[in-house]
């Protein structure tokens, strides 16, 4: 698979490279520019220690080209490097030689497992601790702990983080068509922090699970984007059209592996576990996607501006991105077995946003509902079924001279809902729920020092992240951000079914994350985190 | 029947003559657009080649605003005074003056006005005893010649200075653009851009080149003809990498931590009707007004082919413009926010009357002290870069902003250029900002 996707890789900047020298003999380049920054991130987790020693160098560029038929043309691209340290400075807690008693030690407590568990922890790196079951994985979740602590440099080679070439059109009639192909991100939506409809890219939450800016964790990929760009007509004031044409082969999200410090809803270390008393692995096999056309995802979207209010209609055929559990048992037979797979969705969407005079504020909302994604049920398998999210989101500035600045204060707040049309009652994920969000900050010393604090809740898990942070920068090239990020709640457990225990008795394992969300189960990861940057 | 007949002729010879613009006489233009052209302001004190500074200040205090008097005296300034020189407009704005501004007329609310369609709307002079007189300024200084109908600013360096001890504390690096979709008189087409459905004036497209955590940062502003409708304002952030809409109260925040609102840009950025509008007189002030290839330039912070360099700034701190001075008629006219909350108690503007730039304001806080000074030199397009000459437009050319109560100051250093090329109607849309990011 590895290789397949580097040939790829190699093939499309070929791809890339050969666009850029056809522009014909009129074709000169500018001059490319620079920018970049390095970074080092350390947090400590209570109770953990060191949980981050990141080392970040991240370059990018652009270098115009000058073409009598086209224009606006440039390669662009953005080259990082990371080293995590944490592996090396904090082994015992993180890394290949991690180890938990029990499964789920690091978001809860083992009042019952211990007497009826009838699941083994998780392994560490299991493609460097199990061969046997990183076989049965396929090559998902299969790094190493070399993979983890430098995260860019991979068979998918991306420490090429972006490489494409874009240029524009001019057409007779004023509107510009756009192209541009490489490895891109493509971002959709109006969202902060949740993805509703920027699902075009999957994302690394093994970096910072939900927290760091989706710009540096969503994984990008090769594609061919078209715009046409038609300006304003008698009704809109604006107007585009773009297709997406995502070629690249299918990546999920990355969760995070077991023996890694941030692992989204503890996935990776389930995933790496297996049944008691000898028993088979939990997972039993991961469905492979070869690249081939048909495999490849597409979408569109058209967007405008229709007097105070901005719009998109959105539309896209990809993968879950999630990975879909189906159990291939009940009681008595292959129970606890799970197959991973990520089913074909289709999406569609819109997003609108719209000043308001009145408040004095913007309003925002984004739905999305999807067709062919599926939930687990932990006692019949699984169940294809439509999904709705929305988002509605609040955003005003708000100048406080009470606070000590004449700098208006940013108040953002979303309210993050999810409806499974058809829910079944042992679904681990309840038919409605929501994830609330606020953000208030503010800017001092003519914006230099910026303090703020994020908090986001979730209902369903009865848990809550507060992020409260300053930042400082003295200059036009240091940055040091000092910040905690605390959870509660997560407190959720139950027996293997969500039903009620059809086997395990009090065993609380292992439906339990997907309820308790990224929050819930993070619940013993309160942090506190440094970051210096210089930038250049 | 033949009495009947003239009748109707009669009737029909007055409802024509009803629907041309009312004449204005050839007086009224040439004083307004040409104040300079029989005879330059003579004052004993202010002489062409004097240095202003603390010791000789007083004996000029009446041909200078409030806060640059006491910059002077303060020590922190030395102002080297020019010879007063004429920035004629566009003869195309000047024609379309003699052709609409006879059929302009205020409306009966604040922000209200009919019959403008390009030109200046009342290039009559201001009367004290007219209370509307500081409104009608207000709108000549919004359909003023201002950029012309399109320019760039290509680039744009902001300096944050710590006036104390002169730190330059960021140095922000940006292009912006501005574009009439209305009131058109000189770059086809005119008097306006078609289609345009929601009747947009005017744009302002802002784009962050340096430093790296702004970069990519972009802001879209679009003024609407109605003025009684509030701009809509986009951002793009480069590290979220998409369009957020703008609530009015970030148009009065500090713009980037710098120490300029955006409602602060070229004088005034904002709706006639947020304000109520006083004429406070006419004077001869000395404005910051000159030309540019003539002075002494910053040989560091910009260097590009054509060797064009940005004005060099001094003075306490680094705040202050190495420019020459020059005396101007002055429209001197205050606006107060109509909204209570608004962060400050009134501005000051110091009109130009010839170019209706604002050169210089003194915006005062809710206490009703002077809280900041900003000071927007204007160069003349025949002695900048070469492709701005003939074009009329006093090119802004450096400005300065500086906040007297944290003493801090915001630096701008340009390089204008007027130049229809560098903006086209689709730099003011918002999918340009989301093409334009990452």
């Amino acid at each position: 698979m590895t290789k397949k996707i580097t040939t790829l890789n190699n093939v499309a900047i070929g791809v890339a490279t050969a666009i850029a020298m056809s522009y014909g003999p009129t074709v000169s380049a500018g001059e490319t520019q620079w920018s970049g920054y390095v970074e080092n991130a350390t947090y400590f987790r209570d109770k953990k220690g060191l949980s981050k020693f990141r080392n970040t160098a991240q370059a990018e560029f652009a270098k115009p080209i000058e073409s009598d038929g086209w224009s606006n043309i440039s390669i662009n691209g953005v080259l990082r490097a990371t080293y995590d340290g944490v592996y090396d400075l904090n082994d015992d807690e993180f890394g290949k030689n991690a180890g938990e008693s029990y499964l789920g030690e690091n978001w809860h407590g083992n009042n019952t497992a211990s007497s009826s568990a009838v699941l083994n922890p998780g392994v560490a790196f299991p493609c460097e601790n199990d061969p046997a079951l990183c076989n049965n994985l396929d090559g998902y979740m299969d790094q190493d702990e070399n993979d983890a602590k430098f995260s860019d440099f991979n068979d998918e080679l991306d420490f090429i983080r972006e490489l494409y070439i874009t240029a524009d059109k001019q057409l007779a009639n004023g509107d510009i068509f756009n192209i541009t192909f490489g490895k891109q991100q493509v971002v959709w939506g109006k969202t902060d922090l949740f993805r509703v409809l920027d699902v075009v890219n999957p994302v690394d939450y093994s970096r910072h699970n939900i927290y760091d800016e989706l710009e540096d964790i969503r994984i990008p990929q090769w594609m061919l984007t078209a715009e046409w760009r038609m300006g304003a007509n008698n009704v809109f004031d604006d107007q585009n059209l773009q297709f997406i044409w995502n070629i690249d082969k299918f990546r999920p999200h990355n969760l995070g592996t077991c023996g890694q410090s941030y692992k989204m809803v503890d996935a990776g270390c389930f995933f790496a576990s297996s049944i008691q008393g000898g028993g088979p692995y939990v997972i039993n096999d991961v469905e492979e996607y070869d690249w081939n056309l048909k495999n490849t995802q597409f979408g569109m979207k058209w967007e405008g501006v229709y007097g105070d209010a901005t719009f998109s209609l959105n539309a896209l055929h990809y993968r879950q991105q999630l990975p879909s559990i189906h159990a291939l048992g009940a009681p008595g037979s292959n129970f606890g077995l799970f197959d991973i797979h990520f089913p074909r969705v289709t999406l569609l969407g819109g997003a609108i946003d719209y000043y308001s005079m009145a408040t004095d504020a913007t309003w925002r909302l984004e739905v999305a509902y999807t067709e062919g994604e599926e939930q687990p049920r932990d006692t019949n398998g699984y169940k294809e079924t439509d999904m709705l999210r929305y988002v509605i989101g609040f955003d005003k500035n708000l100048i406080m001279p009470s606070l000590g600045t004449r700098s208006a204060f940013l108040i953002s707040a979303q309210l993050f809902g999810e409806h499974i049309l058809d829910h079944e009652v042992d679904m681990p994920n309840d038919e409605d729920n929501w994830i609330a969000t606020g953000l208030f900050k503010g800017f001092y010393m003519n914006n230099r020092l910026s303090p703020q604090i994020i908090v986001a809740h979730d209902f369903a898990a009865k848990a809550t992240a507060i992020a409260p942070s300053i930042s400082f920068t003295p200059d036009n090239h240091w940055m040091f951000n000092l910040a905690l990020n605390v959870k509660t709640g997560g407190d959720e457990t139950f027996p293997w079914s969500v039903t009620g225990g059809e086997a395990g008795g009090g065993q609380t394992e292992p439906l339990a994350r997907f309820l308790n969300g990224p929050i819930g189960v993070a619940n013993q990861e309160d942090e506190i985190q440094f970051t210096v940057r210089y930038s250049f | 029947m033949l009495k009947k007949t003239l009748i109707t002729l009669a009737v029909t010879a007055a409802l024509s003559v009803n629907a041309q613009s009312a004449p204005i006489s050839e007086d009224v233009i040439q004083e307004a657009f040409h104040p300079y052209a029989k005879s330059l302001p003579k004052v004993d004190a202010v002489k062409p080649g004097m240095t202003i500074n603390a010791g000789n200040v007083d004996s000029v205090k009446a041909y200078l605003d409030p806060a640059m008097y006491l910059f002077i005296k303060n020590g922190d300034y030395e102002m080297k005074v020019g010879e007063t020189t004429s920035f004629d407009l566009h003869k195309s704005y000047v024609d379309a003056t003699r052709k609409y501004s006879g059929d302009v007329k205020l409306g009966d609310k604040p922000g209200e006005i009919s019959g403008s369609i390009a030109g200046r709307p009342f290039p009559q002079e201001p009367s004290m005893d007219d209370p509307r007189a500081g409104e009608k300024l207000a709108w000549n200084y919004k359909y003023g010649y201002n950029w012309g109908d399109s320019s760039a600013i290509y680039p744009f360096y902001w300096k944050y200075r710590n006036m104390n001890n002169g730190k330059v504390e960021r140095t922000v690096k940006m292009n912006f653009h501005f574009l009439n979709f209305t009131h058109r008189t000189q770059q086809e087409p005119f008097p306006e851009i078609t289609p345009n459905p929601s009747n947009l004036f005017r744009g302002i497209y802002v784009q962050v080149l340096e430093p790296f955590d702004v970069k990519d940062t972009q802001l879209l502003i679009q003024r609407f003809d109605d003025d009684l409708k509030r701009d809509n304002a986009y951002l793009y952030l480069g590290f979220q990498r998409r369009v957020r809409r703008l609530s009015s109260g970030q148009t009065t925040d500090a713009f980037l931590g710098s120490d300029v609102m955006i409602e602060d840009f070229e004088g005034y950025n904002g709706r006639i009707s947020d304000m109520n509008w006083a004429y406070k007189g006419t004077k001869y002030i000395l404005s910051p007004m000159y030309n540019h290839n003539d002075m002494e330039l910053d040989t560091e912070t910009h260097k590009d082919g054509e060797g064009y360099q940005v004005i060099k700034f001094s003075g306490k701190g680094g705040c202050f413009p190495e420019i020459t001075w020059q005396l101007r008629k002055t429209y001197v006219v205050e606006s107060t926010p109509v909204d209570p909350n608004h962060p400050i108690s009134k501005r000051e503007h110091y009109m130009d009357a010839q170019t209706f730039i604002i050169p210089r304001n003194i915006t005062y806080d809710r206490k009703g002290d002077m809280w900041k000074s900003w000071t927007i030199g204007q160069a003349h397009p025949d002695h900048h870069l070469p492709i701005n000459k003939g074009t009329g437009v006093a090119i802004d050319d450096s400005f300065s902003m500086v906040d007297m109560q944290a003493n801090h100051c915001t630096t701008g250093q340009f390089k204008g250029v007027v130049d229809p090329e560098l903006t086209p109607p689709s730099k003011m849309t918002v999918q340009n900002l989301r093409a334009s990011g990452r």
